[in-house]
């Protein structure tokens, strides 16, 4: 009797094992290399096997980006910058409401990009050049899908006191944050913090 | 023939030049002096993308079965490439130089006239490349930005580097000298070009706050991208996005990353 479940709970472990080396959980605290790997390579899996994130279900999306990309992103930073020196002048509650009218349109803007996913999108790293101390990194990656060209796609990470962070990234050599950063000075000088986060708003709904 | 063309295109420039001196909004963005004129442009363009372009492509996309529309996309760029690679071989990026020529040679051949893209399928990366990255990479700043009637985003060494292009690619659709089967050609290329931006164009619109701005900034960092190469990933030429000045006293529009183009 003990040796059958005893038998029956290693089955278990390894099963859990097997599983957990197929999909690696992300690692703030190991290389930022594999790090984006693991990360994207799980939020794609995800994203793929989801018919209702695909069709364009922004509740279903909303909860798999707080639940599989959020947590890796320090995403109050990202606004913090493209924001840039007004960002102090907020009130907190200006921040929170910029940083999730800012969160809406980015949302909005890449779940145009998941239906086509499908099972032959891959994520390859590139190699990377960085300095083993450096506490600012660039890990650079490419999409490729079987039809059309790869897609290449480089994020922008910073070391904190729990690991690393995505705050950044670029595709084909646009980075988020300074392609925002022209049009959210623009409407604050016309319009205010509240003005920008209205903007926002009225975008994404 | 030609003689008209150099002079419609002086013309169009001299007619920019005087323009530029009336735009009256002030700069706001350092690298987009003639903002007021800029705008008046992206305007015309955006009116005739959205009454003709746009609804063309679109009937293309949905009237061409995706098989053929991608092999006809293939095939044009198939012909960029020859330019894009000799631009490549110009800016001395010889590896670059030699994978644009095999990936020429290989979608010419195995491709069946550019019709596969059998070089992307085979990680051999199509690397775009046009005279006004040579003159980037060669030293030149890209001067003030400027929106082109019909061709878009542009600046003046990208406007410079067009007709460099437009006189030295061997395989320009405008040196076909039937005049039915040129204006066919180009007139397809243009609805190509336009159908393969149709997602692109809808993001904009969908997300954009400011939709002139959006597409200027987008383009001066891509083709600073495409200057910088493999360099742009560089820790020296990652935008630095500066918190700290004091916001009374700031130009309204955040000043822009100087990135030092070094070839």
């Amino acid at each position: 009797m003990q040796f059958k479940r005893l038998a029956l709970l290693s089955a278990g472990l390894l099963i859990l094992a097997i599983a957990t080396a197929t999909q690696a959980k992300p690692d703030p605290k190991g290389s930022p290399d594999q790090f984006v790997l693991d990360t994207a390579t799980e939020a794609l899996a995800v994203l793929k096997q989801d018919d209702a994130a695909k069709g364009g279900d922004l509740t279903r999306i909303n909860q798999l980006v707080d639940q599989y990309i959020l947590p890796y992103v320090d995403f109050q930073k990202t606004t913090r910058l493209a924001t840039g020196p007004h960002w102090r002048q907020a009130t907190p509650q200006q921040q929170e409401a910029l940083t999730q009218a800012f969160r809406a349109t980015l949302i909005r803007t890449y779940s145009g990009a998941l239906p086509r996913l499908d099972k032959n999108t891959v994520i390859t790293l590139l190699p990377s050049r960085y300095d083993p101390t450096a506490t600012d990194v660039v890990v650079r990656s490419q999409i490729s899908q079987v039809n059309g060209q790869p897609v290449r796609v480089d994020y922008r990470l910073e070391k904190t006191s729990e690991g690393w962070k995505i705050f950044d990234f670029n595709v084909e050599g646009i980075w988020l944050i300074e392609n925002y950063r022209g049009q959210f000075a623009e409407q604050i000088n016309q319009n205010g913090i509240d003005g920008l986060i209205q903007a926002l708003n009225a975008r994404s709904r | 023939m030609k003689n008209k063309t150099l002079c419609r295109v002086t013309t169009l420039l001299t007619l920019v030049t005087m323009l530029a001196g009336c735009a009256t909004s002030g700069p706001r963005d350092p690298r987009d002096p003639w903002e007021g004129m800029n705008r008046a442009v992206y305007k015309f363009n955006d009116t005739l993308d959205r009454s003709l372009l746009r609804p063309v492509a679109r009937a293309y996309t949905d009237l061409t079965p995706e098989p053929v529309r991608r092999c006809i996309y293939n095939i044009f760029n198939n012909l960029d490439d020859v330019w894009s690679g000799t631009n490549s071989f110009l800016q001395g990026r010889g590896h670059d130089f030699a994978n644009t020529l095999g990936r020429f040679l290989f979608n010419t051949t195995l491709g069946v006239g550019g019709c596969f893209d059998v070089a992307s399928a085979n990680n051999a990366r199509k690397i775009r490349n046009d005279f006004g990255i040579t003159l980037g990479v060669w030293g030149l700043g890209h001067g003030p930005y400027l929106v082109l009637p019909f061709l878009g985003p542009s600046s003046v060494r990208d406007g410079t580097g067009r007709i460099a292009d437009w006189a030295g690619d061997p395989l320009a659709i405008h040196r076909v000298n039937d005049v039915p089967w040129r204006n066919s050609l180009l007139g397809l290329k243009v609805v190509t070009t336009r159908a393969s931006l149709l997602r692109a164009s809808d993001m904009v619109d969908r997300t954009a706050l400011d939709p002139y701005s959006f597409v200027r900034d987008a383009y001066l960092q891509r083709r600073g991208a495409m200057v910088l190469g493999q360099k742009f990933t560089d820790e020296a030429n990652l935008p630095y996005y500066d918190e700290n000045e004091d916001p009374d006293h700031m130009p309204p529009v955040a000043a822009p990353i100087n990135r030092s183009v070094q070839p």
